[in-house]
């Protein structure tokens, strides 16, 4: 079974030493748990303005680099304009609403989602900085975008069931659905189609979510679907 | 083969959210499929609004399950007869030790209507499984440390390890330097970076393996401590080794340390 983690973090952070501060350290960590590969997002684009810095990309075969996109006025986002966006077909791309100060169902920023849904690259929101209603507003506007939700934690499944649910455009991250029986209760009621394995990590645990990913009761098709196979669909740009 | 024991754990639901997995049926098929041979339990009715009634639930669970699930009374610092109360569930078939939930009874580990409390743990050689929660008012893991200071006579067990990552370094230091005190490690900011820092800091003998079961899913939780880098022996004390010692001959037989 290949394991891809839709959700990881590469460069240093705030706050703590972590291995995966550089390439090297970060596919230790990789190997250490057998995951096969990684979306990571440059710690850089996270905690930095992208409007000044652009981090490098992650370049590595096992890796997929999540860029930090900044929708705003002329001169204080990044990129220029999304088309920019479009011509570089990033497998998905991730904003900070909050953390970055921008609307995110503002005039400028649904110019860019409309430009990034029709041309099937998915947007990743942190649930714990942007919150879900926000993201239901974004998915109430533009129906068509494709969004994965990271780190939704584990006290909102009822708010994410009715998600999954009214919006088709909507897939979850896993890493942190960690009440008892989580993964296999939003499976069953919006398929595992919309799960996405993932980890979040350094911030996150990583180990924990990898052990059971082992250890899902649930068909071998579906735990087949969370490890890689629903992120490949979304960065495919496939409809569920 | 050292046992596996989850020191950490509640059946029942909570109101601050949804619990899909409730049941303590579910809990034990999933530690069975997963390698957990035993969980000590407090009900969730008891850490909220009602211990006496809570806690027989606990019991009727251990009555249940008697081989694989141990029960944390919880104690309430409000109850007028809690310690009379707890004397006689002390004795009950499958108590491990008292649960205190300083935070949901709005009152300070360190506050003397505790004290009765601990006294009863003392005499009744009980550890004590306390919530601990980094810069709480009512459970920072220097308040128990300081609860810890008072009564060396009791295994003190803060829970969560103190909950935040940026405390988990001082809690750490907190047990190495208090030999009473213990960290237990359940909660969903815990990373096995933060855990074998706490081994290195604390000693493997002073942590202890939960999950936090059923707020969380047991499977994650025993994830963390199964691809720590921890040594074998080290990885035993934590997953079983230490709870084995503290609780005794109050586990199942078939789970207790051989001499």
């Amino acid at each position: 079974m290949r394991i891809f983690d839709a959700h990881r973090l590469l460069g240093p952070i705030p706050g703590d030493h972590v291995p995966s501060a550089d390439v090297a350290g970060l596919l230790a960590e990789l190997d250490h748990l057998g995951i096969d590969g990684a979306a990571v997002t440059p710690s850089g684009g996270l905690y930095g303005d992208p409007a000044t810095e652009q981090p490098a990309e992650a370049r590595h075969e096992r890796l997929v680099t999540v860029p930090v996109v900044l929708p705003a006025v002329p001169g204080a986002g990044w990129p220029g304009d999304p088309g920019i966006v479009v011509a570089s077909a990033p497998a998905m791309v991730r904003a900070c609403p909050v953390r970055h100060r921008f609307a995110l169902t503002g005039p400028v920023a649904l110019g860019w989602w409309q430009e990034l849904a029709a041309a099937g690259i998915p947007l990743a929101l942190d649930a714990g900085e942007t919150g879900l209603d926000r993201i239901r507003a974004l998915l109430t506007a533009v129906p068509e975008l494709r969004v994965l939700v990271l780190s939704p934690g584990y006290r909102s499944l009822r708010e994410l069931a009715e998600l999954l649910a009214a919006h088709p455009g909507a897939s979850v991250e896993t890493g942190t659905l960690v009440a008892a029986g989580a993964i296999e209760w939003l499976a069953r009621r919006a398929g595992a189609h919309r799960l996405v394995f993932g980890t979040g990590a350094p911030v996150w645990d990583d180990a924990g979510p990898r052990f059971q990913l082992e250890h899902l009761r649930l068909p071998d098709a579906d735990v087949e679907l969370i490890a890689s196979g629903s992120f490949d669909a979304l960065r495919a740009g496939e409809r569920p | 083969m050292s046992p596996v024991i989850d020191a950490h754990g509640h059946v029942g639901a909570w109101a601050d959210f949804f619990v899909p997995e409730p049941d303590a049926a579910w809990l034990l098929d999933t530690n069975a499929a997963i390698g957990i041979d035993a969980v000590g339990v407090s009900h969730l009715l008891a850490v909220g609004r009602d211990t006496v009634a809570g806690n027989e639930l606990a019991l009727a669970e251990a009555d249940r399950y008697p081989d694989r699930l141990g029960v944390w009374l919880v104690a309430d610092p409000h109850h007028p007869d809690a310690a009379a109360l707890l004397r006689d569930q002390l004795d009950r078939p499958g108590v491990w030790g008292l649960k205190l939930h300083p935070d949901t009874h709005l009152c300070p580990a360190t506050d003397p209507r505790y004290e009765p409390l601990l006294e009863l743990a003392a005499a009744a050689g009980v550890p004590v499984l306390s919530h601990g929660q980094t810069r709480s008012p009512y459970s920072d893991p220097g308040d128990l440390a300081e609860l810890a200071r008072r009564h060396p006579d009791v295994a003190l067990l803060v829970g969560h390890a103190g909950l935040w990552p940026d405390g988990y370094d001082s809690a750490a230091r907190l047990a190495a330097a208090q030999p009473n005190l213990y960290l237990e490690i359940c909660g969903s900011r815990l990373t096995t970076r933060w855990l074998e820092r706490m081994v290195a800091i604390a000693g493997a003998d002073r942590v202890l393996f939960g999950t936090d079961a059923c707020f969380l899913d047991p499977r994650p939780g025993l994830g963390k401590v199964r691809l720590a880098r921890l040594s074998d022996a080290d990885r035993a004390l934590v997953l079983g080794g230490n709870a084995a010692r503290l609780l005794g001959r109050r586990l199942p037989t078939a789970l207790q340390e051989m001499p």
